[in-house]
C-alpha cells in the first residue's frame, strides 16, 4: 500500500514533528489517501523493480521515491499490535547526533565538520515486548560488622541475622528485538523507550521510513528477554540486602513465568556517515534521541589530554607533599 | 584548542590555586629562616670543623658544599650539625668504655664519646646538637650501623619515629650518592627543627607519577568506553509500578559476637632507640639504622 495526498497526488509521509500524515509536494496535512494494491516484486506507483529482503515490510522505491508498506507484511500474523511512532525527524536526529559527537572527547576535533552522510534511513525495528511475573524467594545469612577502639584494643562486633525475602515482580513489556540485522547488543543500549506514546498499529505510521517484518518468533527470542528480567531480578534483591557486610545464602529460588507478549514497532533512525575513507553506523532513538555509535578516536587527543591529566595530577600531587611539608 | 582550555579550565584553575599556596608558603618559610639568626655561645669546643670524612665517601668539593650548608643551618636551628664517617671496625673502641654493649651501638657510644670528648653543642659544651656518625666497616654482625646522636634541644625535639624517618631518607641515597643522603641529613634535621618534620612525610619520589600514571590511564579508559554509548535502563525499568513487592522481608537477629586484639604500638619517647646514655655529665638521646 501507499498512501497519496488527495490534494495534489504526491506521496504523505508521516510527519514525527507535526504528529500526523503530511504532503512534501503540497504541504497539506491529514491529506492522505490509501492505495491498497500491494506487491513485493515492483513499485505499484511506477512500476519499477523492488529488491526486498524477505523481511522488508516498509520501504522507498529507489526509482520514483515513494514510500511503500507491503500489505502481506503488516496485516493477519504480521500485524503488529502497537507502535510507536516516530517522534523525532531526521534533523532533529542529525542535531541529536552532533551534540553527542561533539561530548565525545576524543573524537577528531573536526569530525562534526568533515564527515559526509552516507546513508540516512527512518526504521521500525521489529520488537516482542514480554511480560512476566517472577517471584524470588531467598533465605540467607547476613553479617554486620562494627570495629571500634578502646585504649590499645580493637573490638570487632559481628552481629548475625536470618534473612528472608519473598519478593514478586511484575514486568512489563520487556523489549527484545526481533531484527537479525540489528546488533542485539546496539538495540538493548537503545532503551528504553517510554511505552505512554505506544499507539495501536495504524500502517500510516510507517509511510516515509523503513520497516521490517520480525525475523524471528516471539518463542525463539523468550530466553533472552528471561536472562533480562532475571538479571533486573537479581539487582532488585541485591538491593534489599544493601547494609549487611556479607550474605550467605540458605535458599535462592528465582521462578519467572510468561504472561504474554506483544509485538511492536519501535522508531530507530539509522545513519551512516564517511570520515576519512571508513564508514561510522550510528542508530538514534526515534523516540528519545539518544544516540549509539563509535565515532573515531583521535590519537593525538588521546595523548594530549592524557599527557596533560598526567602532568597536572603529578604536579598538584608534588605541590599537595610541598605544601604538607610547610605546614 | 578552546575545546582543550575549555575541557581543562577547572584543572588549570585548582592547579593554579595549590602552585600559588606553595609559593606563598615556601616564601613565608623562607622569610622566617632568613629571621632567623642564633648566636653561637659555646666558646669550649675544640673544632671548628663539622665534617669528618674519615670513611673518604666525599669529595673535597662537597666536603666544602656540606660545611657551607652546615654553617647556615646551625645558624638557623641553633644547634651544632656534625658529620662522621668512619671505614674501621668500633668494636674495641666501643667495648673498652661500655663492655657489654652490641655490635648496633658502638657507633652510639662512638658518637657520644666523640660529642663529648670535642665539647660540641651550640649553646655550651655537650649542649644543643646533632652528630651523624656512619661507619662503612662492617662490624662482625657483617652489618653497617649508623647512629644519630641528639642532645639539648635536638634531644628534645626528636622523637624515635623523626629519628627512624630521618635515618630512613638518609638510606634511601647513601650507597649511591653519599652526598645527597648526608645533605638530606642536614636539611631534614633543619626542617625537624623548624617544626615542619618532613621526615614524617618521606613519600618516595616515584609515587607522585605513579599516581598522574595512574589518573591518565583511568582517564583515558573511561572516556574511551563512553566512545559507544551508555547503558541507562536499570533493574526497575520494566517493573510495574517501579518496585517489587515484599511479601515477606524479614531480617532476624540471631547472635553477636565480639573479638578483640591488641594493637601494637611503637612507644615513642625522648632520646629513645636505646640511645639514651648518661656519661660525663651529659645527656644524649639517638637513635641507629643498620644496612
Amino acid at each position: 500500500m501507499l498512501f497519496k495526498c488527495k490534494n495534489c497526488g504526491g506521496n504523505t509521509v508521516y510527519s514525527p514533528e507535526k504528529k500526523k500524515m503530511y504532503c512534501p509536494h503540497c504541504e497539506s496535512t491529514d491529506s492522505e489517501e490509501k492505495l491498497a494494491d500491494s506487491s513485493l516484486v515492483q513499485c505499484v506507483n511506477c512500476g519499477a523493480p523492488l529488491q526486498l529482503t524477505e523481511f522488508t515490510s516498509a520501504c522507498k522505491c529507489e526509482h520514483c521515491g515513494t514510500y511503500l508498506i507491503f500489505n502481506e507484511r503488516v496485516e493477519n500474523a504480521f500485524e503488529p499490535q502497537l507502535i510507536l511512532p516516530f517522534c523525532i525527524g531526521k534533523d532533529l536526529a542529525a542535531a541529536a547526533m552532533d551534540h553527542e559527537f561533539s561530548r565525545r572527547l576524543f573524537a577528531p576535533s573536526d569530525f562534526l565538520s568533515a564527515k559526509s552522510l552516507e546513508k540516512m534511513e527512518g526504521i521500525y525495528v521489529p520488537f516482542w515486548l514480554y511480560d512476566y511475573g517472577a517471584f524470588y524467594d531467598f533465605a540467607g545469612e547476613g553479617t554486620r560488622v562494627r570495629t571500634w577502639r578502646s585504649g590499645d584494643t580493637e573490638y570487632t562486633e559481628t552481629s548475625y541475622f536470618e534473612i528472608i525475602r519473598q519478593m514478586d515482580v511484575d514486568f512489563d513489556r520487556i523489549p527484545v528485538d526481533a531484527s537479525i540485522a540489528m546488533d542485539d547488543r546496539v538495540m538493548d543500549l537503545m532503551e528504553p523507550y517510554d511505552y505512554k506514546a505506544l499507539a495501536d498499529f495504524e500502517p500510516q505510521y510507517m509511510s516515509g521510513f523503513f520497516g521490517e517484518v520480525y525475523n524471528q518468533e516471539a518463542e525463539q527470542l523468550d530466553t533472552r528477554a528471561q536472562a533480562k528480567a532475571r538479571q533486573a531480578s537479581e539487582e532488585l534483591l541485591q538491593g534489599s540486602l544493601m547494609g549487611y557486610t556479607t550474605v550467605r545464602p540458605y535458599r535462592k529460588n528465582l521462578n519467572l513465568h510468561r504472561e504474554g507478549f506483544c509485538y511492536a514497532l519501535m522508531p530507530v533512525w539509522q545513519y551512516v556517515y564517511r570520515y576519512k575513507d571508513q564508514s561510522y553506523l550510528y542508530h538514534v532513538n526515534g523516540q528519545t534521541a539518544k544516540v549509539i555509535g563509535v565515532t573515531p578516536v583521535s590519537r593525538g587527543k588521546v595523548l594530549a589530554y592524557s599527557a596533560s591529566v598526567f602532568a597536572a595530577v603529578t604536579a598538584l600531587c608534588y605541590m599537595a607533599v610541598h605544601v604538607l611539608e610547610i605546614l | 584548542m578552546r575545546e582543550y582550555f575549555r575541557y581543562f579550565k577547572w584543572l588549570y584553575i585548582i592547579l593554579a590555586a595549590v602552585a600559588l599556596l606553595a609559593a606563598v608558603l615556601h616564601i613565608g618559610h623562607w622569610g622566617l629562616a632568613k629571621t632567623l639568626n642564633y648566636q653561637r655561645t659555646n666558646t669550649e669546643c675544640l673544632t671548628d670543623e663539622r665534617v669528618f670524612d674519615g670513611a673518604g665517601v666525599l669529595s673535597d668539593k662537597e666536603e666544602e658544599k656540606l660545611r657551607r650548608l652546615i654553617a647556615k643551618r646551625e645558624k638557623q636551628t641553633g644547634c651544632d650539625i656534625v658529620l662522621v664517617t668512619l671505614n674501621e671496625s668500633l668494636k674495641e673502641y666501643a667495648r673498652a668504655i661500655e663492655p657489654g654493649v652490641i655490635s648496633e651501638e658502638y657507633v652510639r657510644v662512638y658518637a657520644e664519646q666523640s660529642w663529648e670528648n670535642m665539647g660540641f653543642g651550640y649553646d655550651r659544651p655537650d649542649g644543643d646538637g646533632v652528630m651523624l656518625v656512619d661507619n662503612w666497616s662492617r662490624e662482625d654482625d657483617g652489618s653497617i650501623h649508623t647512629w644519630m646522636c641528639t642532645t639539648g634541644r635536638a634531644r628534645d625535639a626528636y622523637y624515635v619515629e623523626d629519628i627512624d624517618h630521618l635515618l630512613d631518607n638518609v638510606y634511601r641515597y647513601v650507597e649511591k650518592n653519599p652526598y645527597r643522603a648526608y645533605k638530606t641529613y642536614v636539611n631534614d634535621f633543619y626542617h625537624d627543627m623548624m617544626g615542619w618534620k618532613v621526615s614524617h612525610l618521606s613519600v618516595p619520589g616515584f609515587v607522585p607519577w605513579l599516581i598522574g600514571i595512574i589518573a591518565a590511564v583511568i582517564f583515558a579508559a573511561v572516556n574511551w568506553r563512553s566512545k559507544e554509548g551508555k547503558k541507562t535502563t536499570t533493574a526497575t525499568t520494566y517493573v510495574a509500578g517501579r518496585e517489587p513487592v515484599f511479601r515477606a522481608s524479614q531480617d532476624r537477629f540471631i547472635r553477636k559476637t565480639v573479638t578483640q586484639r591488641k594493637i601494637q604500638t611503637s612507644s615513642g619517647g625522648h632520646g629513645g632507640g636505646g640511645g639514651s646514655h648518661g656519661g660525663g655529665g651529659g645527656h644524649h638521646g639517638g637513635g641507629g639504622h643498620s644496612r
